[in-house]
């Protein structure tokens, strides 16, 4: 646990209309929650996300991850696998700097799995509470 | 086009450490299309310099901005107000751009944000090549459209050289042979009957050899010569 156990994390979720972001609305329905400080934002395809969204979400976030369809179940084909590799780009632009890279990641999961995207959001949130503040956030 | 890299952000840093407030100027020519400095990669930089700056307890304000091309005065006559107000320009264009923007703004620091590599071609996702030399008098005609100057390890003119096995240069196996690549193009053609007449030693005062190349056209100077 990070010395600091008032830490609340702010994470930033993209999450694919076609999976992630349903599967959020599923969680609704099931009356699922998760922790406040985690902001969604939808994206028509995991491909659509770009390694200038994670950064951008890093200036003022302490994560942020992006929600994709399962493997080979990409409604537009090789989006959660572009997905995944702009998820490495952003971990080596992060390393770079001296920043963990395991500030940014991607989960793959499908739009009946509610109870999966809590699972997912509330591990990640607590391991970036473990990790503790976001050292290069701009935006404080 | 022109093939340019980012620098390592390290030295970037190392450049930019004195200052409070920069301009990362991107170029919208052949830097965005080489993924090294159009609009994309000066938001992803911006935010790397932003955030490591952060970390260090020295925030560093950032001005993004992207120009149509970096190479000519009259784009860059345009950010001429926001030039004013920032320490320095990290100029992500290549060379030339980045000269451009020096001399359209002789009292501000422009640093340069990439390494220029080459004229080349993209030849896959994230693999350029390099194709001519601007050598000043080309002779792809006599060699099949190949360029015995930029795609020759040693640039000669009547190879191959001894050096040449199975297509590949003995510089390194990865790099094919220009000359067999010129051989194989002029069989292909019906032509290669044309290598046997020897090219002459080439001039290259036309090339870097003649110091600073300039050109002029007179038939497109305007009379105020402007
Ligand atoms: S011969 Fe000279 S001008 Fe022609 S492609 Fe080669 S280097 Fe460029
Ligand atoms: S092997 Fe071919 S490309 Fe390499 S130096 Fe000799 S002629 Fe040039």
């Amino acid at each position: 646990m990070s010395a600091n156990t008032n830490f609340q994390p702010k994470i930033i979720v993209f999450a694919c209309e076609n999976s992630g972001w349903l599967a959020s609305e599923h969680a609704a329905e099931l009356a699922l929650s998760y922790p406040e400080k985690v902001e969604l934002i939808k994206i028509p395809c995991s491909g659509k996300i770009d390694v200038l969204f994670f950064m951008k979400a890093l200036e003022k976030a302490d994560g942020t991850i992006v929600m994709a369809c399962q493997k080979e179940n990409c409604k537009f084909i090789k989006g959660n696998i572009r997905a995944a590799q702009r998820v490495k780009q952003t971990e080596n632009l992060l390393k770079e700097i001296g920043v963990e890279p395991e500030r940014v990641g991607i989960h793959y999961l499908a739009a009946n799995m509610g109870q999966k995207f809590v699972e997912i959001v509330q591990n990640f949130y607590d391991k970036i509470r473990e990790l503790g503040p976001n050292p290069g956030k701009v935006i404080k | 086009m022109i093939i340019a890299e980012r620098k390592p952000i390290e030295e970037i840093l190392g450049l930019l450490s004195r200052h409070q407030k920069v301009l990362v100027l991107g170029c919208g020519g052949c830097v965005t299309v080489c993924l090294a400095g159009g609009e994309k990669e000066v938001g992803i930089l911006s935010s790397q310099l932003a955030m490591a700056r952060s970390k260090e307890e020295r925030p560093l304000e950032v001005v993004q901005q992207t120009v149509e091309r970096q190479c000519d005065f009259e784009y860059l006559e345009g950010i001429r107000h926001i030039v004013k107000d920032v320490d320095a320009i990290l100029s992500l264009a290549c060379g030339i751009g980045i000269q451009t923007c020096a001399e359209a703004f002789p009292d501000k620091i422009v640093w340069p944000g990439v390494n220029t590599k080459f004229l080349g071609v993209n030849l896959n996702v994230g693999e350029w090549a390099e194709r001519c030399q601007a050598c000043g008098q080309c002779v792809l005609d006599k060699t099949g459209g190949i360029c015995p100057v930029a795609r020759c390890s040693k640039s000669i003119f009547n190879g191959p050289c001894g050096g040449s096995q199975d297509g590949k240069c003995e510089v390194s196996p990865d790099t094919d042979c220009a000359w067999a690549l010129i051989h194989d193009r002029l069989t292909r053609l019906g032509e290669v009957d044309s290598l046997r007449e020897i090219m002459p030693v080439k001039d290259w005062s036309y090339s870097r050899d003649g110091g600073p190349r300039k050109l002029v056209r007179e038939d497109l100077e305007l009379e105020s010569g402007k």
